[in-house]
């Protein structure tokens, strides 16, 4: 069966998470021009048959930038838009009125891809700057990302998709969830770090706080 | 004639991940699918039938789950027709199946959807079950939906409209 992790091993992660969202807000709102936050909401183990709501009505399309982990912690982060949303991004990004955008075209695609990748990149080397496991080895460059690919898919098929790697070892699955904020207000998109089974199983056998130096 | 459209006044249930349902005509049985398979039992004289969605290909022994495995979902499926029915489902069962696409290429769970199918194949034939409709692979969801009034599922992808197997 999947590995758990402690109270304790939670908290510790969702610090070292919410170092790497907020090197992720200044990248992204340097790309975006303006004020935009990322925080760290959940670190929540869920059990399969709630799954497919995690991320609302189970039928909704959302459009998603995933990118998949691979060196010492393998696992899957993707980028979730509502589609409307998500092609606000684009209208935001290309200067453009809200609402030009109205399908997933090959430029909004490439936008929305582009902004996970720089906020995917800033979060990875900062969750890899900050974490210890045990050996006071840290692990910058070690969490390396793949390009990420879009997906146009129902809400409950994707989550299927992503947690299916735990899914083949646990009834209860690690969901990490942050939400992107702008000028107080939720930008209904969000960052979702979802370990593997083989991650959670290093994680669960020696996170621990980093040693300062 | 025209009739009023009684779809929007059919009950629809939803089967959670690692689940299964059955119900009686006119109910309406959905579930979304990705590399899960969906798995439909139908009989079509008492207009009954039932739908599992399906994680994985082997439970190994594992009981406390059943809804997640092949092996083990099918037959509680099949159990709870037969409690339904009060009869036995012995040569009344027809199976329509659906789902197990790859969305990513790479990963530990990259081929589970294509193991999902294969199983559901081997333990249907195995009962003697017929497969009378697939809609499996690919690389998209699926919305599965199963009418019991007329056996019919629909399928939809995303972004597309609604097409029967």
């Amino acid at each position: 069966m999947g590995s758990r992790l402690t109270e304790s091993q939670k908290r510790l992660l969702t610090m070292v998470l919410e170092r790497g969202a907020a090197d992720a807000s200044r990248a992204l709102a340097q790309w975006l021009g303006r004020d935009v936050r990322l925080d760290v909401s959940d670190v929540d183990e869920v059990e399969l048959e709630d799954v497919t709501g995690q991320l609302g009505p189970a039928e909704a399309l959302v459009a998603s930038c995933s990118m998949e982990l691979t060196g010492k912690l393998t696992g899957r982060l993707l980028m979730v838009f509502e589609d409307q949303v998500g092609m606000s991004l684009t209208d935001m990004l290309l200067q453009r009125p809200l609402g030009t955008s109205t399908e997933w075209g090959e430029l909004e695609r490439s936008a929305a891809a582009e902004t996970a990748n720089i906020v995917g990149c800033a979060y990875l080397n900062s969750l890899a700057s900050h974490l210890s496991l045990g050996d006071s080895a840290r692990w910058e460059g070690a969490l390396v990302p793949s390009p990420p690919s879009f997906r146009h898919e129902f809400a409950a098929s994707l989550l299927e998709f992503a947690l299916m790697d735990q899914a083949m070892e646990a009834d209860r699955l690690l969901l990490i969830k942050s939400r992107f904020t702008s000028e107080g207000g939720d930008l209904r998109w969000l960052l979702l770090f979802v370990p593997s089974g083989e991650a959670l199983r290093t994680l669960s056998t020696s996170l621990t706080l980093p040693e300062t130096h | 004639m025209s009739h009023p459209n009684p779809s929007s006044l059919v009950e629809i249930v939803s089967v959670p991940i690692g689940r299964w349902a059955v119900a009686m005509a006119p109910v309406q049985i959905r579930t979304l699918l990705g590399s899960c398979a969906g798995v439909v039992l139908y009989d079509r004289a008492a207009r009954l039938g039932g739908l599992a969605h399906v994680v994985l290909p082997d439970s190994r022994g594992a009981a406390d789950h059943p809804g997640k495995f092949a092996d083990t979902a099918i037959p509680a499926l099949i159990a709870d027709l037969e409690s339904k029915l009060g009869r036995s489902m012995r040569g009344r069962l027809l199976a329509k199946i659906a789902g197990g696409a790859r969305m990513f290429q790479t990963g530990a769970a990259t081929n589970i959807g294509r193991m999902n199918h294969d199983a559901v194949e081997q333990i249907l034939a195995n009962l003697g079950i017929p497969i009378v409709a697939r809609d499996v692979g690919g690389e998209t969801g699926r919305r599965l939906t199963l009418d019991t009034l007329s056996g019919i599922v629909s399928i939809r992808i995303p972004g597309g409209a609604d097409y029967q197997i």
